[in-house]
């Protein structure tokens, strides 16, 4: 069993200026190379749990926090921003607000300038991950005449030249169109599978997420109310309902035929192809 | 709702040939592009970015002017009025709240539109109220518009909006950003907009959204109009789906590759599927009925 | 994409002779002519500089550009023309070449007309073809060099990053208040246009900063630079040039006394007619054309 790359133990943190606490008693731990999906509400803590793994929660923004963040053996509340950052890498929602230079090249040259890289091996590291989030070739372009999915590949070339070990996507495709999101996720699932990146997704799309998380955690009022495999966590259909988040519509399905129908026993499907086969089989053994 | 603009005789949109380009170029935005739409519809767009959905609602407010052909909503030619002129006419939500809200309250931040829209003050009040209650917001109307969570914030947005009565409403998408929660609730917005007699338009790439709330789907790509049929329709023809690089929901998807080659329905909803699975797989034997588990 | 086109003037694209010199010791060849153009009254100088300034646009390969650029010289130079005939900006007593009706035609004022539109006109010229010829990052590279504070330097940078990027978010907000029947104009229009673009660069900025920190914006330690900015030989016998006849022709000109050839050439009656008529009538054109595009929008 490898040493657990993330641990949140006990984790409670207040924003200034606030009362109430924006995480209550957060404890998870998370394997390196887990791809993790953190679902919930807005304002239920997604961001702010996101932001307490790079260290912007509390260095940057201030607040109480009491408990303790270990990424990567460090404590976080020790290090500042800039430190963790060669650990974690963070992308949110709006890949515009993230971008600060007149190329993409200088886009993703800037952690690494900041770091006293030098030049010979910028120049390989900036094409090297350009490359690889499908964007060789647009070095020169300025980072606004990109589409948005290709802005956000940029956002994630960005924090990736720093080499971290952990990628931290917060609603990496709620601004973007259809094909952006699919440019995104594809991506996001190539450096979790080929390069063992530890990914962690903020996201409301549960079908995109039942596709590629291994592990889904569920957060409500700061506090973690589900922690689990994603067959588990969407398999538990009510439970979700009642807290207002979405269901995969094949585990729905399955919910219905076997609460409603008693045509449904064992676990349910949380993708559309196992649902799609278990459902023709259904069908073929009562023709047949 | 006496004192709404009502719907003029004949259509709510009627956009016929309309083509735009951008001034600056040659670049063309909209190539003439038809489309009528009757008082009282809920219809969605759909499309890429780029694929000139922005550029068509656009025009329906003015915002943007046909370079040649006509643009006709509420009986109004939009080529001959200004976009404070046609605002009684057509409410337009933008995405993000954000970029409309100002105001210190609530309130005020309702009265805003009736106001510009010359709605006599004792009107407004009235209006104002019947926005709060309609959504829900009795508890915020006193608090500033940046106070509230952003999804009372988007509420907010599209009750500034719907306080000025107008009879056709453009939803630009309406749940980026939002957590089901809200998507639920404004959907059923739309659904209550619809049976008040407004004509709702609503551009999203979010599909099971539309699935839930319009009746009527346009489709469009590289700036023109390919399909306009039914949310069954459009998600069951896969060529369509698969040029336009949109993904139909995951329940129709599933009946697609079950029930619909059996003759059964384009399904939208759990339940609608399920029942037909239940009515195909259940009537051969009441009594030894088979179930499904996943390999 | 249309973005960029935001900014009417932005680099071109290219790599010709002008485009490789130093960014520095452009910048040292436009200081120097800013220096030399107010520096000296003398025309034949003055459009000199201009005309060297147009011999560079196509070595550079911007001849377009530049002129498309220039073309903000149009109402600008003839207004200035215009107004110094009949008003010259020079101690009087002024000599009356002609009259057209009551107007009185000066001829000290066409000198001095000359000698204002010359020096906008050569400064302008060679600023918008060292802005055309140099990427603003090997600019701000150079910058760093000579030891501008960091921060300072990536400030500069960033706004001339962000004007494209307001310009739009100011059209997207002006949109959704005229959706909400908001007069486009007028002290009604400050407020809701004002508060959304604040709260919108507010959040841009938080959003940013921590964007910025996570890449390790603000380390005290080394840093490097992917844009390589060299200083050839070449480069600085460019700039010393460029030092050199500046402050050669500036310092005689300035010992001369400006160095204004105003009583040596005199001007014709005729030539003083057709020139105010000429600008005045330029001028006039284009403030009707501002009014009517603004009265058809």
């Amino acid at each position: 069993m490898p040493e657990p790359i993330i641990i949140f133990d006990d984790v409670t943190y207040t924003y200034p200026g606030t009362e109430e606490p924006a995480l209550h008693s957060i404890s998870f731990q998370i394997e390196p190379g887990e791809y993790v999906a953190i679902l919930g509400l807005n304002g239920a803590g997604k961001t702010t749990t996101g932001l307490c793994v790079n260290g912007v929660v509390p260095t940057m923004l201030g607040g109480e926090l009491t408990g303790k963040v270990t990424v990567g053996g460090l404590d976080v509340a020790d290090y500042p921003v800039r430190e963790m950052s060669k650990l974690v890498g963070m992308v949110f929602d709006n890949p515009e607000f993230q971008m600060s230079q007149m190329s993409a090249a200088e886009e993703v040259a800037l952690g690494l300038e900041n770091a006293g890289v030098p030049y010979e091996e910028m120049m390989r590291i900036i094409p090297e991950t350009l490359e690889l989030v499908g964007l060789a070739g647009f070095e020169e372009r300025s980072p606004l005449a990109l589409s948005g999915g290709q802005q956000q590949r940029l956002a994630i070339a960005a924090v990736l030249a720093m080499k971290p070990q952990i990628l931290i996507m917060d609603e990496p495709t709620s601004n973007l169109d259809p094909i952006g999101k699919q440019e995104v996720f594809d991506m996001a699932a190539k450096l979790n599978r080929e390069r063992g990146m530890t990914v962690i997704v903020i996201e409301h799309e549960v079908e995109v997420m039942a596709r590629y998380a291994d592990r889904v955690i569920v957060l409500e009022a700061g506090r973690i109310v589900m922690n689990g495999t994603p067959q588990e966590i969407f398999g538990r259909v009510d439970e979700l309902a009642a807290l207002k988040l979405r269901v995969p519509a094949a585990a729905e399905l399955a919910k219905v035929l076997g609460s409603e129908y008693g045509l449904w026993k064992g676990p349910a499907p949380i993708t559309t192809e196992p649902a799609v086969k278990a459902i023709n089989e259904l069908l073929g053994a009562n023709r047949g | 709702m006496a004192e709404t603009i009502q719907g003029q005789g004949g259509l709510a949109i009627d956009v016929r040939q309309a083509r735009y380009v951008y001034p600056s170029g040659n670049v063309v935005a909209l190539g003439g592009v038809d489309l009528a739409v009757e008082h009282g519809e809920i219809i969605g767009i759909i499309g890429q970015n780029g694929s000139g959905k922005t550029t068509l609602t656009k025009l329906f407010n003015g915002l943007l002017k046909p370079t040649s052909g006509s643009v006709i909503i509420n009986g109004i030619d939009t080529a001959k009025r200004t976009v404070q002129q046609m605002a009684p006419h057509v409410g337009y939500v933008f995405q993000n709240p954000n970029h409309q809200l100002f105001a210190r309250t609530v309130q005020m931040e309702l009265e805003f539109g009736p106001r510009n829209i010359g709605v006599p003050e004792d009107q407004i009040a009235e209006r104002v109220a019947e926005a709060v209650e309609f959504f829900g917001l009795q508890e915020f109307v006193e608090e500033h518009p940046y106070r509230v969570s952003f999804p009372v914030r988007k509420l907010v947005g599209i009750a500034s909006i719907v306080a000025m009565r107008p009879p056709i409403i453009i939803f630009d998408e309406p749940s980026t950003g939002q957590d089901h929660n809200t998507t639920h609730i404004i959907n059923g917005l739309m659904r209550r907009l619809r049976e008040q007699g407004t004509t709702v338009v609503c551009v999203s790439h979010d599909m099971p959204l539309l699935a839930d709330v319009v009746e009527r789907v346009i489709v469009m790509k590289s700036t023109e109009i390919i399909a306009d049929a039914s949310p069954r329709e459009v998600f069951a023809d896969k060529a369509l789906m698969a040029r336009t690089n949109l993904q139909a929901p995951q329940v129709t998807e599933i009946a697609l590759e079950t029930v619909v080659p059996l003759g059964g329905p384009v399904a939208l909803t759990t339940e609608e599927l399920a029942a037909d699975i239940a009515s195909r797989a259940g009537s051969k034997s009441k009594t030894s009925r088979s179930s499904a588990t996943v390999r | 994409m249309s973005m960029q086109a935001a900014l009417p003037i932005a680099m071109i694209p290219g790599n010709s002779i002008i485009h490789r010199i130093n960014p520095l010791a452009k910048l040292v060849w436009v200081v120097g002519y800013v220096v030399l153009a107010f520096s000296t009254q003398n025309i034949i100088i003055l459009y000199s500089m201009a005309a060297f300034a147009l011999l560079l646009a196509p070595i550079a390969g911007v001849t377009r550009p530049l002129l498309k650029g220039a073309l903000i010289l149009v109402p600008v130079g003839s207004s200035l023309l215009a107004l110094q005939i009949i008003a010259p900006a020079v101690e009087r007593p002024w000599t009356i070449v002609d009259q057209l009706g009551p107007l009185s035609l000066y001829g000290d004022g066409v000198y001095y007309g000359f000698v204002l539109l010359g020096r906008i006109v050569a400064s302008l010229l060679l600023a918008l073809i060292m802005v055309m010829t140099t990427h603003p990052s090997d600019l701000f590279t150079s910058f760093a060099k000579l030891k501008v504070p960091y921060t300072l330097n990536f400030m500069l940078a960033m706004t001339l990053q962000l004007i494209p990027v307001f310009q739009r978010e100011v059209g997207i907000i002006m949109s959704a208040q005229k959706s909400r029947g908001m007069k486009g104009s007028g002290f009604s229009a400050v407020l809701p246009s004002f508060v959304p673009v604040f709260v919108g660069a507010i959040e841009r900025v938080q959003q940013l900063s921590i964007s910025l920190e996570s890449r390790g914006f603000g380390s005290n330690g080394i840093k490097t630079s992917y844009r390589q900015v060299k200083g050839r030989p070449s480069d600085w016998v460019i700039g010393i040039i460029g030092v050199l006849v500046v402050a050669y022709l500036s310092t005689i000109s300035i010992m001369r006394g400006t160095w204004s050839l105003a009583t040596e050439i005199t001007f014709s009656p005729l030539f003083v007619l057709v020139t105010f008529l000429v600008a005045a009538s330029l001028f006039a054109c284009v403030v009707l054309a501002a009014v009517l595009f603004s009265f058809k929008k």
